[in-house]
């Protein structure tokens, strides 16, 4: 009967010492948000420049499987190429459409903190993507975000950037309860006509032509 | 190389140039007898501090001003998990933390440093009553020290300070501190100057405040408070650090009618601040309410509101920055998410163009009311931008 409890015990203890050690976590860490992996996007649109720039934190809950994805040989070491796969992976990841157009992304700027940073539940994982979209042309546009990385434990965070340009104006911005998909509507000033600009150009050639025949033609005197 | 001839001229722009950097110092005292003797208070008290230190803790309190690491090193989080530079009032004496919390004194509102100081008692609260973080508790880890040696120290580097985090060390088991009163830092980036920009940096768990002074002029922005308990209890009084920002907020939004409500409350989850730490320089299209659609109560009611953050410096500076909201309140909008009949338990934002505050409730699994995080920035004047070229 006491060997039969014994091993009970024995076999018990792992999960004892889990449970101690769920039960003695601070839970101002658990109020931080450890379970989810929060993803806050920014999109900066600009005349002729658009860019996602996004911060990933993911929680102590989920650290290890987010990290999983980014060191993918384990050796506790996020290579350049490891970093660069990931940045590509939640680029698959990413849908953007401006007008309905797909719009290519591009890796602008990265930054991945140490893999115990990311451990701890604080480091913050820093992307910057440019979308190709082609210039504006004058008038409404809407632009559509829609992230689907890690869904099944993330949080999002949407927001459109204050355009720096006068240009530019955000009109409306629409997200989904969770924000992990949004619409930013914004109008473009129609860049000033070349018309006039050519009309003057034009003028002034003429002028010249005309002057130079009456030269020609009547000379100095 | 060509040795310069000397010239009766290149002697004189030698001779003067030498006497304006001897007298510099000088200058910087006579600068200090003119100003006004609420700048000169904090500059005195600030020196005073610095009096107390040895030379060792001289050189890791002061930065430079435009140290742009240690401008970022504040946090919503724990010490052990995002370093502060500077001094931990853990390490200094009595005389030392006597004089640093002077300092902060000088640099904010009687209502302002009473209200950081419920914020830190409220960390020291939780140092006592948080399982697993009582006196002694371990969190579990993060990374060292930034133990600064002087302006720029290397984020991350080995942590030097007598008692503060293992050097160099990961936290973790064993690890560092989390909480309480001794958690705190407090640095300058600059030094205490009535003529030059300075920053004093103060800060710790849930509070990050970053005065910076430009003369007579000062500025909050960027700075973070938070709390957690949002409520507790000293000696049989309750006390709620951030109590007043929370009943203002209900307040404001209890009073706006059905279309204002609408178009207050945005249909999303806000699952922290969007502009909050590591988001220095950013700004977001503002959403929800604007002050053109509010009554001028209601606008009253979010200026009061507005002026829970700003009151947090003294009242001159308050009073000025007051001003420049108020004159831009029909361009400053109100937003919300969240429940709507629980203080404290929403998110919501004042955004207008020199002031952006977030009020963020921290999901604990149980009363999301009790562990807030806020923002106040100055989309023009973060760290005293519009008055230092740079």
């Amino acid at each position: 009967m006491g060997k039969a409890v014994t091993t009970i015990l024995r076999g018990a203890a792992p999960l004892l010492l889990l449970l101690l050690a769920v039960v003695a976590s601070p839970s101002t860490v658990r109020g931080h948000q450890l379970d989810e992996y929060l993803q806050a996007t920014l999109v900066a649109i600009e005349p002729g420049d658009v860019r996602l720039l996004i911060n990933l934190t993911p929680g102590t809950e989920v650290a290890a499987q987010v990290l999983a994805q980014i060191d993918r040989d384990a050796d506790g070491v996020i290579s350049s190429a490891e970093a660069a796969a990931y940045a590509d992976a939640l680029n698959q990841d990413l849908v953007v459409r401006l007008d309905d157009h797909p719009c290519e992304l591009s890796l602008t700027a990265s930054n991945f903190p140490l893999p115990e940073d990311l451990r701890t539940g604080w480091g913050i994982i820093q992307l910057e993507y440019r979308v190709a979209c082609g210039a504006f042309a004058g008038g409404p546009h809407r632009l559509t975000v829609q992230n689907r990385h890690q869904h099944n434990v993330s949080a999002y965070l949407l927001n459109a950037a204050q355009p720096k340009s006068p240009a530019l104006q955000i009109t409306a911005q629409k997200r989904n309860y969770n924000q992990s998909t949004g619409e930013i509507e914004f109008t473009v000033q129609a860049p000033p006509k070349a018309a006039p600009a050519a009309a003057i150009i034009g003028s002034l050639a003429a002028l010249l032509i005309g002057g130079v025949a009456w030269l020609l033609k009547f000379g100095w005197q | 190389m060509p040795r310069m001839k000397s010239t009766p001229l290149k002697s004189l722009i030698f001779l003067v140039a030498t006497a304006a950097c001897l007298a510099t110092p000088l200058l910087d005292c006579e600068a200090q007898e003119s100003a006004s003797p609420a700048t000169a208070q904090i500059i005195s008290r600030a020196q005073t501090f610095l009096s107390t230190l040895d030379e060792t803790q001289r050189g890791k309190v002061v930065y430079e001003f435009n140290d742009s690491a240690q401008r970022k090193r504040w946090s919503n989080l724990p010490t052990s998990f995002v370093p502060r530079g500077g001094l931990r009032l853990g390490d200094l004496t009595k005389e030392q933390r006597d004089a640093a919390q002077a300092v902060l004194a000088a640099a904010l509102s009687p209502r302002g440093y009473e209200k950081m100081m419920q914020i830190v008692e409220g960390d020291e609260f939780l140092k006592k009553n948080d399982r697993g973080g009582g006196p002694g508790g371990r969190g579990p880890g993060g990374p060292g020290g930034p133990g600064p040696s002087g302006p720029g120290p290397a984020p991350g580097g080995p942590g030097a300070g007598p008692g503060g985090p293992p050097p160099g060390g990961r936290g973790g088991p064993g690890g560092a501190p989390m909480f309480g009163h001794d958690e705190y830092y407090i640095s300058f980036m600059g030094q205490p100057s009535a003529t030059k920009p300075w920053i004093i940096q103060y800060g710790g768990h849930h509070l990050a405040i970053n005065v910076t002074l430009v003369g007579e002029q000062s500025t909050l922005a960027p700075s973070h408070t938070g709390s957690q308990p949002a409520r507790y209890e000293v000696e049989g009084k309750t006390v709620r650090p951030l109590g007043r920002e929370t009943d203002k907020a209900q307040a404001l939004l209890t009073s706006l009618d059905e279309t204002q409500r609408k178009q207050a409350v945005l249909g999303v989850a806000m699952h922290d601040l969007v502009l909050g730490p590591g988001r220095d320089g950013q700004t977001i299209q503002p959403e929800g309410v604007k002050g053109a659609s509010l009554t001028d109560k209601q606008r009253e009611m979010l200026l009061d509101l507005a002026g829970e953050w700003i009151g947090i410096l003294p009242d001159a500076t308050a009073k000025a920055k007051m001003e420049e909201t108020r004159k831009s309140l029909a361009e400053t909008w109100f937003a919300w998410s969240g429940p709507v009949d629980q203080p404290g338990a929403a998110y919501f934002r004042i955004q207008g163009p020199t002031v952006l505050i977030e009020y963020a409730p921290q999901r604990l699994g149980g009363d999301p009311a009790n562990h807030i995080h806020t923002i106040y920035r100055d989309p023009t004047n973060d760290y005293g931008a519009k008055w230092v070229k740079p």
